[in-house]
């Protein structure tokens, strides 16, 4: 397989889970890869969604950062809207906590390999449209969950890809998750 | 005068060696590189002869060594260094090792052992986890490497010894507090001249550890690698010139770092990636009378948060991990990178070649006093590389989210720090002693799962390159009153995902005749029930934990002797203990390290691991795939509709039953969910009101010490700044 061979197709034939071992092993081989990939991929991406924003980057199996006017937000494929990419997402999904031996064993057959209970829960985040499981987290109760990433999409574009985009600011690589807990520290609800 | 070019001592090359670094941000400061540019064919001839000698040296000297850790284990390799330490090719064997060694000749530098005299033939030795080595069972045999009297480089050995005379058989001891117990090691000194140890040497090995034979015939083997490679490398500094050769080594060093950074900026996303795993250390009961101070538990916080630069650097700051103590489990810079490097070679660091330029993309920002950067000269660090593992699957996990990102899903992968080992040592009826050393016992982990497909059952041994790690045989021979009598994949035991990792693999040995005494323990790197990592990808669950269990007074050589058969794997032991089949006078188990435990004839053995976290929901996993999971006997009929929802009837999918059953969880999942803000006003209640178990109240005590976790912990949960903690139920050395 050469780079000129990885096409729309393909990249969507890896996005479903459909793409043969043999032509998988071929591009786990291609060595360099293809320098289009990420423009091939967004295509795809958005083919398959039903809304009309741009997507900008998908940051996990089912969420888009996608331009939507002059923000950049969250956003599910179902269509559910997560608020500024900036903030940890999952502060703005749905939540069951796993704390329990027997809630424990509805996921994990075995229950001495299963995650011992004094010490920590299970933390499962769905999105509220769809109810697709988004995240998964064990960690000991108190513990702030964690942003699994936060893109720096301005040196991507410009930097990386040689596309620099138009709304292009220092601030879009800042974390601003405790700005959320903070509004709700003081009684607000901030989206 | 010093040994190096241009009359520069050890400690000025090196010194000029990273000011040029931290100047240009090049190796070398080389902006060119003339020799690629000029003649590629020939640099790449130059190279080929480099990793050629490494891979002669270690195939040839591996013969003169029976221990099998090095003979059928791997965890053997030979590595040629530039003067001032870095690695500039290797032979195959555990590769992590290559990331350690430039801290040993740093060390022979500042260490001062030049002034002392270093010439031709000289042998310098170490194991020293604060001077290089990652554990003390890992040793290395440095020999310098003159032409024109000039230093070039060196050869170097490095080998898994098979004990370490630590307080615990093997070289994993998981019941030592601190370096006094943690065994024998020395830091880099000269233990032979002209290519031949000194015997003191030798006693020393035969005096301080439970496997004399095996350990010198290791420093022989490891010596007579060194000594070919040494030789081998004068020809080639003769066939190339002594200026090519220096020239040479320089250009292909910060070529390689220009091709890693290249890999990154071309394959992920920059940004900030927060990463979270978390481990333990059992000590409480243990201790109670030996060592008062390490009389607890700790719950240990192995989280970072990765930058993967604008420059295709990455920066990992380690900030607000838990901090130095005393217990086994600190680990110096060099096994952390290291044991981390093992996440680094199958993402974005595999190359046609192996060396130490990842150490100039790689920056590690550790705070003195966290268990990754500990101050006390004490700390114990037989096992702290183990720590290092959950680092191997940050790179893995993070470099993946990066790749899903940017679109090359084919290079995803989940991973965990699973896996187990046995270290057993024992005495014949007839007084015969025996040591057993460390050894991997499932031959393969299970595969991780990517963005696009299911992780392969018994894919890799993760310590070791060759597929024979853990060989049954070999164990039997080096370990020889444990007898295999079950391995198979265990039915429902991997992470669960719309794509799952491998089936994890289960053993079960019965302890036969072992005379006198058998002392027996037990390694597991599942971070002991807390999951490592605290996550699956995507929506994945968290991979299930490594099992180290124990049938004590059993009836099985009845069994046996009635003609009967085997249990076959753990869960079938277990369920023949329910059904009374299997008599047992005790059942434990552990999901981490064992203390040594005392065996008898006829007791049970069992184990479980290697498993990986899964990828993505479990309700989007194809019915097409939950049924060859049934239909091959992976996964039993009860966890495919518990978990997936697909339900069966006669052996085949209920299509109707599998709408409803996938509904119901569905609906389950918004019946009993929350608005995360609503979660969070109820937990932060709790927080507040500190109701936290003991281990989990002094993790927090601990890293609330550390400003950027405090931080993160009072911000989101919005705390006075008065908040505190106390240590609860022990001693600790974190206030």
């Amino acid at each position: 397989m050469e780079a000129s061979d990885v096409t729309n197709h393909v990249i969507e034939d890896l996005v479903t889970g459909s793409l043969p071992w043999d032509q998988a092993k071929q591009l786990i081989r291609l060595d360099p890869k293809d320098n289009d990939r990420f423009w091939k991929y967004l295509a795809v991406l958005q083919s398959r969604v039903k809304w009309k924003e741009k997507i900008l980057i998908r940051i996990s199996e089912h969420l888009y950062v996608v331009a939507k006017g002059k923000d950049r937000i969250v956003k599910c494929d179902c269509g559910q809207e997560f608020g500024d990419y900036r903030m940890n997402w999952k502060l703005q999904a749905k939540i069951f906590v796993r704390r329990t031996p027997e809630e424990m064993a509805e996921v994990y057959s075995i229950d001495i390999s299963s995650p011992e209970t004094r010490l920590v829960e299970l933390r499962e985040y769905y999105c509220p449209g769809c109810y697709s499981l988004l995240a998964t987290e064990v960690l000991p109760p108190g513990f702030p969950p964690f942003f699994e990433m936060l893109p720096d999409l301005d040196t991507l574009y410009r930097e990386w890809l040689g596309k620099p985009l138009a709304d292009e600011s220092p601030g879009w690589f800042e974390d601003k998750t405790l700005e959320l807990t903070a509004e709700w520290g003081r009684g607000g609800v901030k989206a | 005068m010093g040994i190096c070019y241009g009359g520069k001592t050890l400690k000025e090359a090196q010194t000029a060696a990273t000011q040029l670094f931290e100047k240009t941000g090049r190796l070398y400061g080389l902006k060119e590189l003339p020799l690629l540019e000029q003649d590629p064919i020939k640099l790449a001839k130059f190279q080929s002869k480099l990793v050629a000698a490494c891979v002669q040296a270690r195939d040839t000297a591996k013969l003169i060594t029976a221990n099998p850790i090095a003979l059928i284990m791997s965890e053997l390799q030979f590595m040629l260094g530039v003067p001032e330490g870095d690695l500039v090719s290797s032979s195959y064997g555990l590769i992590g090792h290559l990331q350690s060694a430039p801290f040993v000749v740093r060390y022979i530098a500042e260490t001062g052992l030049e002034e002392d005299g270093i010439k031709s033939g000289d042998i310098f030795s170490s194991n020293d986890p604060k001077f290089g080595a990652p554990h003390p069972a890992d040793c290395f045999t440095t020999i310098p490497i003159f032409y024109d009297g000039v230093l070039m480089g060196w050869a170097m050995g490095m080998s898994h010894i098979a004990d370490t005379g630590s307080i615990q058989p093997g070289g994993l001891s998981a019941i030592s507090v601190s370096s006094f117990t943690d065994g024998y090691f020395y830091p880099p000194m000269k233990t032979g001249e002209n290519f031949k140890q000194y015997r003191w040497y030798y006693e020393q090995w035969q005096r301080k550890t439970r496997a004399g034979d095996f350990n010198v015939m290791d420093e022989r083997m490891r010596a007579t690698g060194a000594t070919m490679l040494h030789d081998k490398v004068i020809e080639i500094i003769k066939e190339f010139g002594p200026d090519y050769y220096r020239e040479a080594l320089k250009e292909i060093m910060e070529r390689e770092r220009r091709v890693l950074t290249g890999r990154v900026m071309s394959e992920t996303v920059p940004g900030k990636y927060e990463y979270q795993a978390f481990n333990r250390v059992n000590f409480k009961g243990l201790m109670t009378n030996l060592w008062p101070r390490s009389d607890r538990d700790w719950l240990l916080n192995e989280g970072c948060d990765t930058y993967i630069n604008p420059d295709g650097s990455l920066t990992m700051d380690l900030e607000g991990t838990s901090s130095e103590d005393e217990f086994y489990a600190n680990c110096y810079e060099s096994g952390l990178r290291m044991v981390s490097s093992l996440g680094c070679w199958p993402t974005f660091a595999y190359s046609k070649t192996l060396n130490t330029a990842l150490q100039y993309m790689t920056h590690w920002k550790i705070p003195p006093g966290s268990m990754y950067n500990p101050q006390s000269p004490s700390a114990g660090a037989v096992t702290g590389l183990i720590e290092g593992q959950s680092y191997l699957c940050m790179f893995l996990m993070v470099i993946s989210q990066a790749r899903l990102a940017r679109g090359f899903l084919e290079e995803t992968y989940t991973m965990a720090g699973t896996g187990s080992g046995i270290a057993s040592t024992g005495a014949f009826s007839d007084g015969f002693e025996w040591q057993g050393g460390d050894w991997s016992h499932i031959c393969a982990k299970a595969g991780p799962p990517s963005a696009f497909k299911d992780g392969e059952t018994l894919n890799f041994g993760g310590p070791a390159p060759q597929s024979d790690l853990g060989e049954m045989e070999a164990t039997e021979f080096i370990q020889p009153t444990c007898l295999y009598i079950g391995r198979r994949p265990l039915q429902d035991y991997f992470g669960h995902g719309k794509y799952r990792c491998g089936v994890g693999l289960s053993d079960l040995l019965l302890i036969v005749e072992p005379g006198k005494r058998l002392d027996f323990c037990a390694s597991a790197g599942s971070g002991g029930g807390v999951c490592e990592p605290a996550y699956g990808m995507c929506g994945g669950y968290p991979s299930p934990n490594d099992i180290n269990a124990f049938f004590v007074g059993t009836n099985m050589k009845e069994i046996l002797a009635n003609g009967g058969t085997y249990p076959r794997d753990l869960q079938e032991a277990r369920q023949w203990m329910k059904e009374g089949k299997l008599k047992v006078d005790r059942f434990f188990y552990y999901n981490n390290y064992t203390p040594t435990i005392n065996l008898k004839d006829g007791d049970i053995f069992g184990l479980a691991n290697g498993l990986q976290p899964g990828w993505g929901d479990v309700l989007e996993r194809s019915k097409a795939l939950v049924a060859r999971d049934v239909g091959e006997g992976s996964m039993s009929e009860e966890t495919a509709r518990k978990v997936y929802g697909v339900a069966f009837s006669d052996g085949k999918v209920d299509e109707r039953e599998t709408e409803k059953a996938r509904k119901q969880i569905r609906d389950k999942r918004r019946e009993r969910s929350v608005d995360v803000q609503e979660w969070w006003k109820q937990e932060r209640e709790r927080v507040r009101a500190k109701e936290f178990y003991e281990d989990v109240n002094n993790m927090y005590w601990d890293c609330l010490k550390w400003e950027k976790f405090r931080r993160k912990f009072m911000g989101f949960w919005q705390l006075p700044e008065d908040y505190s903690l106390s240590m609860r139920g022990g001693v600790g050395n974190g206030s």
